[in-house]
């Protein structure tokens, strides 16, 4: 990287990525507290871990096309969702910014490399989920 | 009421996060390693939700820290980036072997492995204590191939350590192992990507830390997409264990510039070597095989041999360096 403000704006990122994602998680816990649960269940039956692996209250019953009503509902369960999806798309977005500044210098053997990562990470978030449910 | 208990329970795990990422972010492992064995031995969590909780959480530990050390121009995003291409590879694997093991009720084996990855990762560690700056080596094809180059400012040292890497295809190797075993495990696997970029690479130890640090983010949110769709992640740990995480990581990062790489890798080491034999007692307590005794015992004894293994080693290395102050001085 021949040009080092990449990295400033790549660490800039990584400060903004996480502190949208704490953001959203922590109104989303007062919320959790304040309603006693979200979308439908209570934070009883939330926070017994074995109830909740028995009953499948995880991320498999938060609906991601759930997340715009849940937010308009103020339901702090889609709160905490949108933060933590914030959170894994906050390291993705650094490749990508890498992905940019290896073309800028025409690095190009960098590019590629860069451009498997991305693949990677978006074959784990839309390919393999259709295989595994 | 049952409110207030719900939300001391919260805190708790906020709090035993907090811990985790300190010491995560101090080692460069990532705060994974520290917090499974803290949400399953302390807390009773379930293996798949605390992998979940700390897998995602790890990515916050890694944002966090990254942020600052990318400013001081400590990590190598270049060489980081490169070597990508294996952890994320390995993080699909890995989770993906997860998904089978937890399908077939072989939960007790991750617990083993968990424990028994800790204590190997100790072996080229213990060996390499005390080594500040790699040994002088000269460049090969894939140094100029993949420029494997960089330089950074040592606050402790007050000087400007140039480096390189060599041998990059073992480290890409190194890194689908430990992109494997971030999937299985639900960790960062720092541990394993210092091996790949300090022992294979013989890249400088400040380097390591702080790329690896930089690397667990990415390799965390391939693993994490995956744990979503597959349940594996409970909202209420989760967010508890990002916040708490999140806070002990922002501390070590403000720790790990000034103390000495020597005392990281003794404390890498102590806590590690407890938690390993923790883990793989639990392992084997899940399926009765040979240890039988209560959860309390396992613990004590963990301790107890982590305590007498560690005395041993740093007074070896200790001796070792009188030793050699006393040739110096004659």
């Amino acid at each position: 990287m021949k040009n080092h403000d990449d990295e400033i704006i790549i660490s800039y990122f990584l400060k903004a990525g996480v502190m949208i994602s704490v953001s959203f998680i922590i109104v989303g816990v007062i919320l959790l507290f304040a309603k006693n649960g979200g979308d439908g269940y209570t934070l009883a039956q939330m926070s017994d871990y074995h109830y909740a692996l028995a009953h499948g209250i995880d991320s498999r019953s938060v609906s991601l096309n759930k997340i715009l009503s849940g937010l308009s509902e103020i339901d702090g369960l889609y709160f905490i969702t949108v933060g933590l999806w914030v959170l894994i798309f906050t390291p993705i977005t650094v490749v990508f910014i890498g992905w940019l500044s290896f073309l800028e210098d025409k690095n190009y053997l960098y590019v590629g490399m860069a451009s498997i990562v991305l693949f990677n990470l978006f074959f784990a978030m839309l390919v393999i989920p259709r295989f595994i449910v | 009421m049952t409110l207030i208990l719900i939300a001391l329970k919260f805190l708790l795990i906020v709090f035993g996060s907090i811990i985790a990422g300190f010491i995560g972010s101090l080692t460069g492992l990532g705060g994974g390693t520290v917090l499974v064995p803290v949400l399953t031995l302390f807390y009773g969590i379930p293996f798949i939700f605390a992998a979940g909780a700390s897998l995602i959480s790890t990515i916050a530990t890694s944002a966090g820290s990254a942020s600052a050390y990318t400013k001081k121009k400590i990590a190598n995003i270049k060489i980081g980036i490169g070597l990508e291409i294996a952890t994320t590879t390995g993080a699909i694997v890995g989770s993906l072997t997860l998904i089978f093991i937890d399908k077939h009720s072989l939960i007790w084996s991750v617990y083993v492995i968990f424990g028994l990855v800790l204590l190997f990762s100790l072996i080229p560690t213990i060996k390499k204590i005390g080594k500040e700056i790699p040994p002088e080596t000269k460049p090969d094809w894939s140094t100029k191939l993949f420029q494997l180059t960089g330089s950074y400012y040592d606050e402790r040292l007050r000087k400007t350590i140039k480096y390189h890497g060599i041998r990059w295809w073992l480290g890409e190797i190194v890194m689908f192992f430990a992109g494997f075993v971030s999937g299985l495990l639900g960790i960062g696997s720092g541990a394993l990507k210092v091996l790949g970029m300090d022992w294979a690479m013989n890249l400088p130890m400040k380097v390591t830390t702080t790329s690896s640090n930089f690397m667990i983010g990415i390799t965390a949110a391939t693993g994490s997409s995956i744990y979503w769709y597959e349940g594996y992640i409970n909202l209420f740990i989760a967010a508890a264990t990002a916040i708490g995480v999140l806070i002990g990581a922002f501390f070590g990062a403000k720790v790990l510039v000034k103390i000495s790489n020597e005392n990281i890798r003794w404390i890498f080491f102590a806590i590690l070597s407890f938690l390993g034999f923790d883990m793989v007692f639990k392992g084997l307590h899940l399926i009765n095989f040979i240890i039988t005794f209560s959860l309390m015992i396992q613990f004590f004894i963990s301790i107890i041999i982590s305590i007498v293994l560690i005395s041993l080693l740093y007074y070896n290395s200790k001796r070792k360096e009188w030793r050699d102050n006393n040739e110096k001085s004659r």
